[in-house]
């Protein structure tokens, strides 16, 4: 559910792009200029391979990291419309992160492999589940906007060229459309209630909007690597014009209920149609990203103690003749 | 020292803050093997391959399908099927498919007798 | 058609229900994001989904029917000692074999109650027995899944399946407690009473610890654990319900 946003690559360490097989190459990139959609068992350069793991994986890990923020609440939801609501959403997001997690399987990586590295910090996540959900209505700002967010972020991957990856994400934006209802349901109920329930919505509005600036990532530089990326559909769109789009369709939904936004600067320039912006600062998302955030530490101590204290049933249940291959799409 | 959570089922977990998160958390296979689903909405219609799912033998996945595959929407059936035990074509011999369309004799866009009938009748009225 | 002592029986009949399920459902929420493995996180969740919106049909008929209040208030303003649960289900979560044990002994008891409750003489009951009795089928076909592949797994597992089902088992027990009224009940037909559907538990619990290779406690050697149904609780339930109702106590009168 919550769509990966920013990709990171650490431009450093990346080795230069693989030469290919000039002819295989040229096939390749014909089928996926013809609209055509890659498949498990197809030649594939080891860029793309290893691009599209590096982002269906962070994919899937922002989603079972995701379904941290707002479980925070899951045992205090006022109500049993959404107590019965948010344990529907929580759940679903580790829904997501099976689906997504099968989905890069299928290009060759275990989900041990994968979940090893979650744990042990080589593998990112969206940002935005670094910080902490302090109120009730912060579930309603991520159920509202994070999910917007990643909706924005999904609609434009669900057109790539991997199969397994756009089945998953037809299944994943269904699932969406229940979260931003949901979430938009919560907002507004708090943005139209009692002066408490307002002024609790709008003290984590103006906590959550830094992260949610964050969540598309700092503007592409349009780099040979990034050209090829999107020539072969793994990106999908810039990080900029995603987060045009988001701050377009709901910043209007923000304002009509009278909340106000940490950000003087933020209006659209009705001559150019796009919104200006104080930058957010870039220098706490690469802190972030590196392990400082405020909830880092403990997002990846909670993975790592649930697949601890559940190995005995997965030892107990495992049979001495299993042998796992890579799952089809 | 345990961590203290804003989530209240988190610190009652007891969760070392000391403690270091391993290089390697799981072994091989602790999440078991993969078992393709196969999702019926309505009688009469075809079961279509919805995805997989991890699952120790044949039951469980039946059991864990039901959840991940069925939890909204109409379902009447589902089957599972171990990934081990589909054999599938490879994409690489597609070829094998290339002249299939073309196959008119095989389709019944391929029989076309208006122009025939049509002459027999006007050469009647000549008569 | 029922008469003003057999109504009272049976809000209390409806109550402890009600409260069983909220409880039960509560408590199995807290896994939700920490399960075992993603599959089982996933299934484990729309359990206590089911168990919960089980909860909200009963409460509804108190509600709706029998003169109560509804359902938000019921489960989010009453105090400790109006709930009627039974003390199995306040128990904290423990680890995967109390919770999975509990599940087994609970649900097994429920789906006889609700197929019992099915042909019943109060017919707003057995119209959501005959709606819902299908989910509880697959609660118990998971719960005795899981029990009958640990119990026959491992030596940690089959260690594990047994010590939890001998912690749990006296406070299983403590489901069947009986309340004033009851009998009227049963002699109208509303139900079959907590000591025949104790004698079919039994029953069923045997026969699935047998599949599953594991021992079932000498029941004659155990005390159940009463008091539930009379508003006595552990320590466990007020910190649940206060944490439970946190959000909720805020403002009571706001729509949330």
């Amino acid at each position: 559910m919550y769509g990966g946003g920013y990709i990171h690559d650490d431009q450093k360490k990346k080795p230069e792009m693989q030469a290919e097989d000039p002819v295989l190459l040229a096939e390749f990139e014909a089928r996926i200029a013809r609209g055509e959609k890659i498949e498990p068992r197809d030649w594939m350069p080891a860029d793309y391979r290893r691009q599209l793991i590096r982002m269906i994986e962070q994919h899937a890990h922002s989603e079972i990291i995701g379904a941290l923020p707002e479980g925070t609440w899951i045992t205090r939801a006022p109500g049993f419309r959404r107590k019965l609501a948010l344990m529907a959403k929580v759940q679903d997001e580790v829904g997501h992160a099976q689906l997504l997690y099968s989905a890069a399987e299928t290009l060759g990586k275990s989900r041990e492999d994968m979940i090893n590295d979650l744990i042990n910090g080589k593998s990112k996540y969206s940002n935005v589940f670094n910080y902490p959900a302090k109120t009730w209505a912060d579930v309603a700002v991520i159920g509202f906007l994070i999910d917007a967010a990643a909706i924005v972020n999904q609609v434009a991957n669900s057109k790539g060229s991997y199969g397994p990856y756009c089945r998953a994400l037809e299944r994943i934006c269904y699932e969406e459309s229940f979260h931003l209802k949901q979430g938009h349901s919560v907002f507004v109920y708090l943005a139209t209630g009692t002066p408490t329930q307002r002024a609790m919505v709008q003290d984590a509005l103006n906590r959550w909007w830094q992260p949610i600036m964050h969540f598309f990532g700092p503007s592409d530089k349009m780099s040979q690597h990034t050209e090829t990326l999107m020539r072969w559909k793994v990106k999908m769109a810039s990080n900029d014009d995603m987060r045009q789009q988001f701050l377009t369709m709901y910043v209007p939904k923000i304002w009509e209920l009278g909340l106000t936004l940490p950000d003087p600067n933020l209006k659209k320039n009705p001559e150019t149609n796009q919104w200006e912006f104080t930058e957010p600062d870039w220098n706490e998302f690469y802190e972030v990203i590196k392990g400082n955030g405020p909830c880092n530490a403990e997002r990846l101590a909670v993975r790592r103690a649930s697949e601890e204290r559940g190995a005995w049933v997965r030892a107990a249940l495992k049979r001495a003749d299993q042998h796992y291959v890579t799952p089809l799409a | 020292m345990n961590i203290q959570s804003l989530d209240p089922r988190v610190t009652r977990l007891g969760i070392d803050s000391e403690e270091k998160n391993p290089d390697q958390t799981l072994q091989r296979e602790e999440h078991w093997e993969t078992f393709q689903v196969f999702h019926q909405k309505k009688r009469g219609e075809k079961h279509s391959s919805v995805g997989v799912v991890h699952a120790p033998n044949a039951e469980m996945a039946l059991l864990f399908a039901k959840e991940q595959y069925a939890r909204r929407g109409e379902t009447v059936n589902l089957w599972i099927v171990n990934t081990r035990d589909v054999l599938a074509m490879d994409y690489d011999d597609y070829d094998v498919f290339s002249t299939t369309p073309e196959k008119m004799y095989r389709d019944p866009a391929g029989y076309k007798v208006n122009e025939k009938i049509a002459a027999y009748k006007k050469a009647q009225l000549d008569v | 058609m029922f008469n003003t002592d057999t109504l009272n029986a049976l809000r209390r009949l409806l109550l402890a229900m009600a409260d069983d399920h909220l409880i039960i459902g509560h408590r199995n929420s807290e896994w939700t994001g920490l399960g075992p493995i993603l599959e089982e996180d996933i299934a484990f969740s729309s359990i206590a989904q089911d168990k919960i919106g089980h909860a909200l049909g009963l409460y509804s008929i108190l509600n709706e029917q029998l003169g109560e209040a509804d359902p938000d208030t019921l489960a989010f303003m009453r105090n400790e000692t109006d709930f009627t649960s039974c003390q199995l289900v306040e128990y904290p979560i423990g680890e995967y074999d109390f919770s999975l044990v509990r599940h087994l002994l609970f649900d097994v008891a429920a789906l006889i109650r609700f197929e019992d409750a099915s042909h019943s003489a109060y017919d707003p009951l057995a119209k959501l027995a005959r709606k819902v009795k299908g989910e509880i089928k697959y609660h118990v076909f998971h719960a005795s899944t899981f029990v009958k592949q640990l119990g026959q797994g491992n030596e940690e597992s089959k260690a594990r399946m047994q010590s939890a089902i001998n912690q749990n088992m006296a406070l299983a027990l403590g489901m069947f407690e009986s309340y004033e009224g009851e009998e009227l009940l049963v002699q109208q037909g509303i139900y079959k009473g907590e000591a025949a559907i104790r004698t079919a538990w039994l029953g069923e619990v045997g026969a699935i610890l047998l599949e599953a290779g594991l021992k079932m406690p000498d029941i004659d050697k155990l005390e159940p654990v009463y008091g539930g149904r009379k508003g006595f609780h552990t320590e466990y339930l007020q910190p649940l319900l206060d944490e439970m109702t946190e959000v909720f106590r805020i403002d009571p009168a706001a729509e949330w």
